[in-house]
């Protein structure tokens, strides 16, 4: 009798086991293949940005970029139709580099469903600016942290321009700041041209467009002539984050079978 | 029968085992083993403010830090390890020098403080720009009149170095070298400097007792010090402006450069006392040569501006005799076994 309560335990035990093995279910799955693909452009969203080629600002000043990089976090996919929104994570941060392909596209999973929005947080995390250590899309070494006064550089454009008056006619705009009221990370939310729905078969590009044009005018003027530089947090730096939250715009999708 | 139930329960049981296992995921090679040393918190005093959390002590985490710390490689030229600034027998500051030496013949900005009890500070450097101690060790390695280094090429340089990535597969399970695991390794070398028995210390656990001079010269500094340089860390961690007139050649506001405040124009961080009579030059700039100079400094030379803290405002009245007494006192402050400790000594 003794052993046989043994041997129930024992099937218990490799039922409980087998119950551990299966994932807790989830409806619907994030298993949709799902790039946002930056396309660094200037002023019209078929101009594509060249590193080194003159171009004009509104104000008519001539620059070169030859540094254009920005975080992005908080992704969320929207169907404002149906108030349905996947959220892809807070904490996870992605770093939008134009000189390199690759680095311009972000690819994370999501649900195959209808969407008619995407939205994101340019910039990073608050927490993140005093959490320590960091690895991934927020390693210091690639950067864009700030070693004298903590904290990381959220977007950041560089380049020459004969107007600047500075050290080898450079600009740049070093843009960061976690703190009220000088927080730089900007809220950006977008709609595409049409609803897309995801098929289950098919991974999805978005195109984005991200016009540098934008970081001088808009919202605020940032002149090349008179603001040639912003490398610290403050006023300044979130003027020049009020523009450039305006550089985006959703192109078109592309469907990979 | 009991036999065969037996057979049939250790054969459950071992199905149960496998499928456990099963769960797992194989291939990777376990992790070799690590040490785990323990942070102690001496009695009477608060919490630390970083509680490794995230980054456990382990003896090969804190001999990576270690080896790190003494190793000239974190510096452009190889010349500029952090103990180059940062000397044992100075209680980690630099011994006689009120501005240290960087890369290319350059001076730093300001006076290296010593190290010790880092994990109970809430912000590092006299300006408290750094905001958590696990990223400190970016500013002097990127900051050119210091290390002069590239985060980037630190690590490159550890990954292709022909011992390192054993160190860093010992503390961390592989051999990976990522800057994010260097600041966790430097951070548990340092972080693990606390120096809690001065006779100060063992006068408060009731092994010693103070001389009548140096009692007299701790009711002096109760009175007179202790609401900046608060008990048992011997600072309130606040940054003041104790009315020291700009150096015109450093130009160094302070406080305000981190935060772009006015209010906060020549502010800094209140240090600590403990070790004291081993730091020595004081002040930011490291502009007073010796105890008796900043104390008649804070009775005679204080001179006031818009932002000179109301403590200081008016000097602090203190006789010659007070300061006879206050330096006995401020003598118990330094901690001889803190720098004979060998843990924090270079590795051997």
């Amino acid at each position: 009798m003794n052993a046989m309560r043994k041997c129930f335990i024992g099937l218990a035990l490799v039922v409980a086991s087998l119950t551990s093995c299966q994932k807790e279910y989830k409806e619907p799955a994030p298993d949709h293949a799902f790039s946002v693909r930056f396309r660094p452009v200037v002023q019209e969203t078929d101009n594509i940005l060249e590193f080194g080629k003159t171009y004009t600002n509104f104000f008519n000043e001539p620059f070169e970029v030859r540094t254009f990089k920005f975080y992005v976090h908080d992704i969320k996919l929207i169907n404002t139709e149906n108030g349905y929104t996947f959220s892809v994570g807070k904490d996870e941060h992605f770093l939008v580099d134009a000189a390199d392909t690759i680095g311009s596209r972000i690819d994370v999973k999501v649900p195959t469903a209808t969407y008619n929005r995407i939205s994101f947080k340019i910039g990073v995390d608050s927490v993140r600016n005093f959490s320590g250590a960091q690895t991934g899309a927020l390693d210091p070494a690639l950067g864009m942290f700030w070693t004298w006064n903590s904290g990381y550089i959220m977007a950041k454009l560089e380049g020459t321009s004969p107007v600047t008056g500075q050290p080898g006619d450079v600009f740049e705009y070093h843009i960061g700041g976690f703190k009220a009221p000088d927080n730089v990370v900007q809220q950006v939310s977008l709609p595409f041209p049409s609803p897309i729905t995801l098929r289950k078969d098919a991974e999805t590009e978005i195109i984005i467009a991200a016009d540098v044009y934008r970081w001088f005018n808009g919202v605020h003027d940032i002149r090349l002539d008179t603001n040639p530089v912003v490398m610290s947090p403050g006023p300044l730096a979130k003027k020049v984050s009020e523009n450039y939250a305006n550089m985006f715009t959703v192109l078109h999708f592309i469907s990979y079978l | 029968m009991t036999f065969r139930w037996t057979i049939l329960l250790a054969a459950v049981l071992f199905t149960a085992g496998f499928l456990v296992n099963a769960c797992k995921k194989s291939g990777a090679p376990a992790a070799p083993p690590t040490t785990p040393l323990t942070f102690t918190v001496p009695d009477g005093w608060p919490q630390p403010l970083y509680n490794f959390e995230g980054n456990p002590i382990t003896k090969e985490g804190f001999e990576l830090g270690k080896k790190l710390f003494y190793d000239g490689i974190l510096s452009k030229d190889g010349n500029f390890p952090c103990a180059s600034c940062h000397q044992q027998f100075a209680a980690f500051a630099t011994f006689d020098h009120p501005l240290s030496h960087g890369f290319d013949n350059q001076f730093t900005l300001r006076n290296a403080p010593g190290l010790f009890n880092m994990v109970w500070l809430p912000a590092m450097h006299w300006d408290g720009g750094i905001n958590h101690i696990e990223v400190q060790p970016l500013a002097p390695i990127t900051a050119p009149n210091e290390m002069a280094e590239d985060i980037a090429n630190v690590v490159k340089k550890l990954q292709q170095h022909p011992e390192y990535p054993n160190h860093f597969k010992a503390a961390f399970g592989d051999a990976t070298v990522t800057s994010e695991r260097m600041l966790k390794a430097l951070t548990q070398f340092v972080g693990m400097m606390v120096s809690a028995n001065s006779k100060y210390d063992k006068v408060k656990r009731g092994e010693l007792s103070f001389t009548a001079d140096e009692q007299k010269g701790y009711e002096i500094f109760q009175a007179k010090c202790a609401s900046c340089h608060t008990e048992p860390l011997f600072t309130d961690n606040s940054y003041r402006n104790t009315g020291l007139p700009l150096d015109p050649v450093l130009k160094d506001y302070g406080r305000m450069r981190i935060t772009g405040n006015s209010a906060d124009s020549l502010k800094f961080k209140v240090p600590s006392l403990r070790n004291l009579y081993l730091t020595f030059p004081y002040g930011h700039d490291g502009r007073f040569y010796a105890v008796r100079d900043v104390l008649d400094h804070y009775s005679h030379g204080v001179q006031d501006g818009p932002t000179v803290d109301p403590l200081v405002k008016n000097k602090i009245p203190l006789s010659d005799a007070d300061k006879f007494y206050l330096q006995y006192f401020l003598r118990t402050l330094t901690d001889s076994t803190f720098i004979a400790d060998k843990r924090f000594g270079p590795p051997q």
